[in-house]
């Protein structure tokens, strides 16, 4: 019995295609704490959809293979218990969200039906029951609720998010995954979105990982960050870590690349190159032919873990030599 | 909805129209006269003229096109020429044994056909699929008339189980029926497992799996009223060629059928009679559309919108 609810250890996916074997995921640990947030952030391809799979054990087989690792969920090893048991605990222990809501509804599928099954399944509630639940959670995500017998085409983008997040939702459960949950949202309606969210995972006491790539949003709801490059996380730390004491440089080649408000005229600087081949990741630290920093051992050697505190880390060779290693950012 | 039905059965008359047109000038165009073909090779010049006379073969198309339309609002569509019955009687006795072995034959397909697809689909890559999946190619490229007479060695010869031939209770459709259905099981099979193949990699797949749903529910519930979209449009093509197509089957078999009816007429220049088939044809496979169309609106609300 720990307190984490969620705690992956080492984790490693691989997708085996024809063309060669992709490492998607590489050995990460993650421990999340309950009613905690945690952000997962990187560009498309790090691997944060793989990962967030992995915890359902969805990864698609084929390709994909989970080659090593742990994950326990709720105090239960997902990796060794039988379909039925993991079919309980989706849905019910651990939801999705998915990341287009345009494609992730059933369009012949009245949408009171899919918030409703998710509910028959793990509350055993009958149809009648069911349907009533399921017009109370499009109420509680802005929906009025005799649009149940709506389909989703009938719906806007933004109100197939909202109908998604109350399927997620249906059966209060203990982690919510957010797979780019606002992206394919135009910005008023990603605001509504979030601020939706942030209501319901205080109300719920819900712990939940975010996956995003836009470094705005983890601001506005994550309370730690994990920052992930080809299939690693290359730095993790709480919010304020992240965001004041940056310390891996792909972290800042993130920062450095958004947009700067106060001054406008600012040019951006964005992270050179294109990420590693994944059919062929390089040896040595995967980010070592973007880095600004690249050092010969960089080539040579993955690097290690490197504590700043008990929650603050980053995977980075210029911190081996010298702990209080100052990247550009930070050196006004 | 009711509304949509009334516009597409309105539909079908510019339809019967131009086919009825089509055939009509097409048959008047090929060689052979019809009055010395109902006569014989012993009639006179005087006899032959005096009957084309009675017949109004001597008017122009148009007139003669006219006159047989005008019929056809009656529900008169003619007397055979060579056997002199009326054509209604005679397809009346025909169709409906063609519709009986196409729609045994449709069923079969079915039947064998979706389960074979969906599990292909769903193991795919596995022995199963590949089985399958070749079964499905031979059953495509097999000519109906071969697989017809190689049932009919095994089965009636060899075996003596079923008749070899004739209309004769239900032993009799058994072997026509499969002959007819494998071809179509094998093109509904590999177009069922295609569209449920696109369909499980659908991000809503995923959805219901995230739920909790189990394996087998997301499957029936989830994919495969998606995937029975494209199935559906095989099924109705399938059927309506089966209708008008079962020629060499029936032949085959001497299944007393409109294919047969058809093919013995046009040999006999027999116009009125041709022209009732195909107009029978026309119809069926008009009428086999609507109800796919229907169908249509029925599993996907996105299309019931849109027949407003």
């Amino acid at each position: 019995m720990n307190d984490y609810l969620l705690d992956i250890e080492n984790l490693q996916v691989q997708y085996v295609t024809d063309d060669g074997t992709v490492s998607a995921v590489n050995g990460i640990d993650i421990k999340l704490q309950k009613g905690k947030t945690l952000g997962l952030v990187g560009e498309t391809g790090a691997g944060k959809t793989t990962t967030a799979m992995s915890i359902l054990r969805l990864v698609p087989h084929p390709p994909g293979k989970i080659i090593g690792g742990t994950i326990r969920l709720d105090d239960t090893d997902i990796f060794n218990i039988s379909e039925k048991e993991m079919e309980r605990m989706r849905g019910n222990i651990v939801s999705m969200i998915f990341q287009d809501p345009m494609t992730a509804l059933n369009p012949v599928i009245t949408v009171g039906d899919q918030i409703a099954e998710a509910i028959m399944i793990h509350q055993k509630l009958n149809q009648e029951k069911a349907n009533k639940k399921a017009e109370e959670m499009l109420e509680l995500v802005g929906i009025p609720g005799n649009r149940r017998n709506d389909y989703p085409h009938q719906f806007s983008g933004g109100m197939k998010q909202r109908v998604i997040i109350a399927i997620a939702l249906s059966c209060s459960p203990k982690l919510l995954i957010a797979d780019e949950p606002t992206t394919a949202l135009d910005v008023t309606i990603q605001a509504q979105v979030l601020e939706l969210m942030k209501e319901l995972k205080t109300k719920y006491e819900m712990s939940m990982i975010l996956i995003t790539h836009d470094l705005g949003v983890v601001a506005e709801v994550c309370d730690d960050v994990a920052i992930m490059y080809a299939g690693r996380i290359v730095e993790k730390g709480s919010l304020q870590d992240i965001f004041l004491t940056t310390k891996h440089p792909y972290t800042e080649g993130l920062f450095n690349s958004i947009p700067n408000i106060d001054n406008r005229k600012a040019e951006l600087k964005p992270i050179k190159g294109l990420m590693s081949d994944p059919y062929n990741l390089p040896t040595g630290c995967s980010f070592a032919d973007r880095c600004d920093y690249v050092m010969p051992i960089c080539r040579e050697k993955s690097p290690q873990k490197i504590f700043f505190s008990e929650n603050h880390y980053t995977e980075c060779h210029l911190y081996a030599t010298d702990i209080d290693f100052k990247l550009g950012r930070h050196q006004e | 909805m009711y509304k949509y039905i009334f516009r597409r059965i309105a539909m079908m008359i510019p339809v019967m129209i131009g086919v009825t047109f089509l055939v009509f000038f097409i048959i008047n165009l090929t060689p052979g006269d019809a009055a010395s073909m109902i006569l014989g090779d012993g009639a006179t010049e005087e006899s032959i003229r005096a009957l084309r006379e009675e017949m109004g073969l001597n008017d122009p198309v148009i007139v003669q096109y006219g006159r047989y339309m005008t019929n056809l609002l009656k529900g008169d569509l003619g007397t055979s020429y060579s056997t002199g019955k009326t054509v209604v009687g005679e397809i009346g006795q025909r169709f409906p044994n063609t519709f009986k072995l196409t729609i045994s034959a449709i069923i079969i397909s079915i039947i064998i056909s979706i389960p074979i697809g969906i599990i292909s689909a769903t193991k795919q890559y596995s022995i199963f699929d590949s089985v399958g999946m070749i079964f499905a190619l031979v059953g495509v490229s097999m000519p109906s008339f071969w697989t017809g007479l190689i049932l009919i060695i095994a089965f009636s010869l060899n075996f003596r189980w079923f008749p070899s031939g004739g209309m004769d209770g239900l032993k009799s459709l058994v072997l026509p029926a499969f002959t007819l259905a494998i071809a179509s099981t094998a093109s509904i099979t590999r177009t069922t497992r295609s569209s449920m193949l696109e369909v499980v990699r659908q991000d809503y797949i995923n959805t219901a799996k995230a739920k909790g749903v189990s394996k087998n529910i997301v499957i029936r519930k989830h994919a495969l009223k998606n995937a029975l979209i494209p199935a559906i449009t095989v099924i109705g093509l399938e059927f309506g060629i089966l209708l008008g197509g079962a020629v060499l089957t029936e032949t085959v078999f001497s299944w007393p059928g409109i294919g047969r009816l058809m093919v013995e007429s046009i040999q006999r220049k027999d116009t009125p009679m041709v022209l009732g088939c195909i107009i029978v044809f026309a119809l069926s496979f008009s009428i086999v559309n609507l109800i796919i169309d229907i169908l249509y609106a029925y599993i996907d609300p996105r299309i019931r919108a849109n027949y407003r």
